[in-house]
């Protein structure tokens, strides 16, 4: 018998041979599709980074999750046409200006996209104008960005900066993530989100979405 | 008058307090920076630096290949402003040919000399690349680049042994003598990439086991030949396998994989004398350190504050069980005189009266510390250690 918990722990497990044969009968079993996506293939994702952030497991078990889940979410999408996926929230992300590091954004991209969430990639080395462009086209509900270094992350408030002449501070919450980043320098610079991790990532950018809901 | 080998290993041997032994690394730019700051342009001479900043002095043997390459101290000069040769790689004999792939206006794709295809800015040698591709993808490319790890490769050491093994001997009456011992990990990851590594893991432990197997090998050969000739009296492991929020890999993985081979490794080196064996890790290493004691690794480096490490507490927590190095807050340095003396008082005084500890800033000087506020930095310490003050 198929279910959503299975479906669920073979996204823990990393397995995704397990994976692909229980939402293929899932499906064949009349299993609705976006069931098997929150309740299995996202359900696995989150509690591995629940897990994650406890300290029982670590980068790999992340990663073959994650890469599980996205075999599940394979087979389901043809039928998740004329559903909402991205009713959760999206997220544009990018390394800022002078900083090539990308490890880190990758991992908070996956979990948010494991997770749900819609994630636009705009790569590394990013100058302002384009975060600016981007927030133009795709509108999302917030920013997150990456820079490994202390001699890079000085970049942050020249992307808030130019987001505020655009005059779009108003459409997105900022969140800020790397190395030296702390909650106290996301305060200093006035962006409303840090995430210390990938998996508390996930947590900032649900209470980041709370607050936008509230205004 | 004692010589920094005296020194050096009465320190780790904790039979001497209060002595201040410091040394630190730096990005390029910083240096550049502080010539127009002011500084003497023989600054970019480590030798100089040496002198200048009173720092201690350990002879790294470099000229044998046996650690993280930095291209033999050569910076290579692609043209269209890329300079490489200030990354360290993977020791593998022959490298590969460097050169550009394509280009833009401010970034090119290159090969490099560990075979990485990386993006570099132009013009920046310190800053560090976005890796794209790496040599080793599958088992067919790995059974290809194991060849460059041989260690009977001429080429991994210095031409005449003899003349060599006398000058670094006599060296060694002055100066502690460091031997890179390699990496684990990190020669994995540099051959591999992060996450194709960390995916390996669980898709073929069998070919990280033959990895770590194979640079394992290499190592042993190369510090029974070195020990037969020359005196060392620390070796030097390179990981960089923690970030801030703790190991890339779990602490089970890393006793499972990890342990046994450090194990080999320093059970000979310790029979042989060697007693002070670093591992050079950024990040959180707190979860790691009682696994690295356990295979015989004594000496931590560099003990990252923003990553959460605090030497104070491993030192009450460890007792003479442990060599810190490192720890001295790079960001607190960036501020002001107020704040580098607060970050040195807060725990340069306690642990040097402890022994066992070499005050180095926790990675490279990076270029936000300028040079008034790094030679401020240097007179602190030497007020606590009761030197005199140097005139910068």
């Amino acid at each position: 018998m198929i279910s959503f918990l299975k479906i669920s722990q073979a996204v823990q497990d990393g397995d995704e041979n397990e994976v692909i044969k229980l939402v293929e009968e899932g499906l064949k079993n009349g299993m609705v599709s976006s069931d098997i996506l929150e309740k299995g293939l996202i359900s696995g994702v989150q509690a591995i980074g629940e897990r994650f952030k406890s300290g029982e497991l670590y980068l790999p078990e992340i990663l073959i999750s994650v890469r599980a889940m996205n075999y599940g979410l394979e087979i389901i999408k043809p039928y998740l046409i004329n559903t909402n996926l991205n009713k959760k929230g999206k997220v544009i992300i990018g390394t800022v200006e002078g900083d090539l590091h990308d490890i880190g954004k990758n991992l908070v991209g996956m979990m948010l996209n494991g997770n749900g969430f819609e994630v636009i990639d705009l790569g590394v080395d990013v100058p302002p104008f384009v975060f600016v462009s981007a927030i133009h086209e795709h509108k999302p509900d917030i920013v997150a960005l990456s820079g490994l270094l202390t001699t890079t992350i000085i970049n942050f408030p020249n992307v808030i900066d130019a987001i505020k002449e655009a005059g779009l501070r108003n459409t997105v919450k900022v969140m800020i993530g790397g190395a030296p980043v702390t909650r106290e320098y996301a305060d200093t610079i006035g962006a409303e989100g840090f995430a210390e991790n990938c998996a508390s990532a996930v947590d900032e950018v649900k209470r980041l979405l709370s607050l936008s809901n509230n205004i | 008058m004692e010589t920094d080998k005296e020194r050096y290993l009465a320190i780790c041997h904790f039979e001497r307090t209060n002595d201040l032994f410091t040394f630190d690394g730096f990005w390029n730019r910083t240096l550049s920076d502080w010539v127009k700051q002011g500084a003497p342009k023989q600054i970019f001479d480590g030798g100089f630096r040496a002198n200048y900043f009173g720092y201690g002095s350990n002879y790294w043997l470099t000229e044998i290949h046996s650690g993280l390459e930095f291209s033999r101290g050569q910076v290579l000069d692609l043209g269209s402003g890329i300079r490489i040769g200030n990354w360290g790689t993977v020791p593998i004999e022959p490298s590969y040919q460097p050169k550009i792939i394509s280009e833009d206006d401010r970034t090119a794709t290159i090969i490099n000399g560990g075979g990485q295809k990386v993006r570099m800015f132009k013009g920046h040698t310190g800053k560090m690349p976005m890796y794209l591709e790496y040599p080793v993808n599958n088992r067919d490319s790995w059974k290809e680049y194991k060849k460059r790890l041989n260690p009977d490769n001429p080429n991994r050491w210095p031409e005449d042994w003899k003349a060599y093994a006398e000058r670094v001997n006599k060296i060694g009456q002055e100066m502690p003598i460091t031997l890179q011992v390699g990496s684990l990990f990190g020669f994995l990851r540099e051959s591999t990439g992060t996450e194709a590594l960390l995916f390996m893991f669980y898709d073929d432990p069998g070919l990280i086991e033959d990895m770590m197997d194979t640079i394992l090998d290499m190592e042993m050969v190369i510090v029974k030949r070195v020990l037969r000739d020359i005196k060392i009296n620390q070796a030097a492991y390179w990981e960089d396998m923690c970030y801030r929020a703790g190991p890339m890999i779990s602490p089970g993985m890393f006793k499972k994989f990890m342990v046994p081979r450090y194990k080999k490794l320093n059970e000979y080196l310790r029979s042989n004398g060697v007693d002070i064996i670093l591992v050079d890790s950024d990040g959180d290493i707190t979860k790691l350190i009682s696994l690295w004691l356990e295979a015989g690794v004594n000496l931590f480096a560099p003990l990252e504050v923003m990553s959460g490490m605090d030497a104070v507490a491993l030192r009450k927590q460890y007792g003479k069980n442990i060599l810190l190095q490192g720890n001295i807050d790079k960001r607190e340095l960036a501020k002001d005189k107020e704040a580098i003396r607060k970050e040195v008082l807060s725990k340069v005084p306690y642990l040097l009266s402890q022994g066992g500890y070499f005050p180095v800033v926790d990675h490279n000087v990076p270029p936000d510390i300028s040079f008034e506020n790094y030679c401020y930095y240097i007179n602190t310490l030497r007020e606590i250690a009761g030197l005199h003050k140097l005139s910068f």
